[in-house]
């Protein structure tokens, strides 16, 4: 029992923490593979464009709060540029084309960032302090935020995607987006849109997170792995399935670190992803051609 | 007319050139300076090349070592020990360097001892405390003035055990360094009657420690002694502090845990964390003042244990001098069993066995971001026994003995 309430329930919520704020990164990677049909490389990169303009935010404005509102703007617009300047000549191309483009262009972001702003790591103070007796422990005020925020805004992306016009729209535009062309809806602008907005949601996951793992040049290149990892396990292009991926690996990565070596949780995270694939190819709940 | 021209323009150019030619021909020797120079352990790397660039200022000045200018060349070596062996081969074989320090990383050093034996470079290390480097990796031309792990167990685990609590939960970062820090201070605290409740290592470089502090809670420890470095210990600190922990058990670290420019900015995190060093610029010691004065006039900012690359850079110039040369065999030997008085700590010596300097070290608590001194460790005291080609971790387990 002590077991349980000291050690499992905080690792359980350690978990549930880090897969909400997951769960922001894969959504957008989930969306832009299922519209685009292209494994966006450069996620990882908006992720980590979206700490560093939070720095520059704050650093003018002395406000994290302000930093979570722009700072996703101006990753969105550097997505929207991107895609129309580079992904769009390339979308009635081998989907080839747009994984080497997005792996260029995250080395291109990434190595922009160091040269700008150094390879040196940098921290956001979290705009919230103090903690909250919670199991037992001292939780900090600001994960229980970031677990708080992290849910409502995954649960109105699914809100929109269900429920809106325009999601409506976007899911339309992936099953058959010359059908909605002929309907005289602009496609090429829901593309840049729906990148932008992906591009924006990786920036708010950054930022998010920027407090507790610190802000560097590589940082996306770790989560952009764990990222790929939960869209492929949920199923690719399955908004559901990538909430309930996240969850799995966030939970999964925290509980087996209480009884291995962090090195084999990751192969173990692998694992679970291999012996998903070999079930269920498609994933928990992929199906071809569908958002949903 | 362009002939005449011409003439006194390649007169003037043959002056300038010949007038130049007895500044330009003082000879220069070379050192490497091997560290890292960004990412987790960059603070470090970048005290290091300050330290050795006061150093050769300083004999510069007095006209060099042997008549040589010292000139350094310094590589990053990304804080990985295949770039580390990579940079120190290019060091040694292309810019053909007489001196060899570093590198930061306990992992980088020892990959990098294989290359100062093979291409017998005298190789100086002031940081790296993994225990391999005095027993089964020590060769003749290594040489190190920082205290390593066994070192610095034995100085800690007996304050530990006095001072702050039996119950000690062992963190480490899982590495060369953490590991040797691990596993010497379980030795040393189990010796002298201490339990050991828990032990977890973490890898270099993590981002988020929160998964590890389930079980050190469950263990309920008296002390969390914690052996990391750099921007690790920054967010663990960070972190713990934001989970209670910092307030709920005392806290105690090994020597590179933080430098002190690091503690001002997580003060309160820090505040009555006791770590074990051999330098301070609050310590009142007054070869420390002296030094820190002079680096502090140099760079603007105070010194740290880092100033250790100074002293490798004198004792190497030192024995140089002593023996007429820069060949590496006679150096090695000249350097065994050498005292000098103008060290960063003073007076300091080299024991001839394992070519370990024995410097005394000192124990400091952190009171509003300084590292004040409460304890003074003499070297012979912690040294111990040499135990070149031995194996140091022989019998050793990390199993928890269970207490009834």
């Amino acid at each position: 029992m002590d077991y349980l309430v000291a050690v499992l329930l905080p690792q359980l919520l350690h978990g549930l923490v880090f897969g909400a704020a997951l769960g922001l990164l894969a959504l957008g990677l989930t969306v832009i593979f299922g519209l685009l049909g292209v494994m966006n490389f450069a996620h990882g990169e908006l992720y980590m464009l979206g700490a560093y303009a939070g720095i520059v935010v704050v650093g003018v404005t002395h406000s994290f709060w302000v930093a979570l509102i722009v700072a996703p703007l101006l990753v969105g617009v550097i997505g929207a540029v991107t895609e129309v300047a580079t992904l769009r000549p390339l979308y009635r191309r081998e989907p080839l084309y747009g994984l080497i483009l997005t792996f260029g262009l995250a080395l291109a972001f990434r190595e922009a960032v160091r040269q700008i702003f150094g390879g040196d790591m940098r921290r956001i103070l979290p705009p919230i302090p103090g903690s909250t007796p919670l199991l037992g422990m001292t939780y900090p005020n600001y994960r229980l935020f970031l677990l708080a925020i992290s849910s409502v805004l995954l649960l109105a992306i699914w809100l929109f995607f269900t429920k809106t016009r325009a999601g409506i729209v976007v899911r339309a535009a992936v099953q058959d987006a010359e059908m909605l062309d002929g309907l005289g809806v602009d496609v090429p602008r829901v593309f840049t849109l729906t990148f932008a907005g992906a591009a924006a949601l990786a920036a708010v996951a950054g930022l998010l997170l920027a407090p507790i793992f610190t802000v560097y040049p590589q940082m996306g290149v770790e989560m952009i792995l764990l990222a790929f990892i939960v869209v492929i396990l949920g199923g690719m292009g399955s908004i559901t399935g990538s909430v309930v991926a996240a969850f799995i690996i966030g939970i999964a990565q925290s509980l087996l670190t209480l009884w291995m070596n962090p090195q084999r949780v990751a192969i173990a995270i692998f694992g679970i992803m291999i012996v998903v694939l070999v079930v269920r190819p498609r994933g928990l709940f992929g199906r071809e051609g569908v958002l949903e | 007319m362009r002939a005449k021209t011409l003439v006194p323009v390649v007169l003037a150019l043959a002056v300038i050139a010949l007038g130049a030619a007895p500044a330009s021909a003082q000879k220069v020797v070379k050192i490497g300076d091997l560290g890292s120079k960004v990412g987790v352990f960059e603070g470090y790397g970048k005290y290091q090349t300050m330290a050795i660039q006061m150093a050769v200022e300083e004999l510069n000045a007095k006209g060099g070592v042997l008549g040589h200018k010292i000139e350094i060349i310094s590589e990053d070596d990304e804080t990985k020990p295949a770039p580390a062996v990579r940079k120190a081969e290019k060091l040694i074989l292309q810019d053909d360097v007489k001196l060899l320090i570093g590198a930061v990383s306990s992992g980088s050093t020892l990959a990098v001892m294989d290359v100062t034996k093979k291409h017998k470079v005298i190789h100086w290390n002031s940081v790296s405390c993994a225990e391999f480097m005095r027993t089964t990796k020590f060769h003749k031309y290594y040489f190190s003035n920082q205290p390593d792990s066994r070192m610095q167990a034995t100085g800690l685990a007996k304050y530990i055990v006095d001072k702050m609590g039996k119950k000690v939960y062992i963190f480490y970062t899982d590495y060369a360094m953490g590991q040797s820090d691990g596993r010497q201070f379980k030795t040393a605290l189990e010796k002298l009657g201490g339990d050991v409740v828990g032990v977890a290592g973490a890898p270099l470089d993590t981002k988020d420690f929160s998964p590890w502090f389930g079980a050190i809670n469950q263990a309920n420890p008296d002390v969390l002694f914690v052996a990391f470095a750099g921007t690790d210990s920054l967010r663990l600190m960070t972190q713990l502090h934001s989970f209670g922990m910092t307030r709920k058990y005392k806290l105690a670290g090994i020597d590179c845990f933080l430098l002190q420019q690091d503690l001002p900015a997580i003060a309160e995190p820090m505040e009555g964390f006791v770590q074990l060093a051999h330098f301070s610029p609050y310590n009142q010691d007054k070869n420390m003042q002296a030094f820190n004065a002079r680096f502090k006039k140099r760079f603007g900012t105070d010194a740290n244990i880092m100033a250790g690359a100074y002293d490798a850079v004198l004792f190497w110039a030192a024995a140089a001098e002593k023996v007429g040369s820069f060949d590496a065999d006679r150096i090695a030997e000249a350097q065994e069993g050498m005292c000098l008085d103008n060290t960063h700590i003073g007076r300091q010596c080299i024991r001839k066995e394992d070519h370990q300097v024995v410097m005394d070290m000192h124990l400091y608590q952190v009171k509003g971001g300084k590292n004040l001194p409460i304890a003074t460790i003499a070297g012979k005291d912690s040294i111990g026994e040499p135990m070149v080609g031995k194996d140091p971790v022989e019998g050793f387990t990390w199993e928890i003995k269970k207490k009834n």
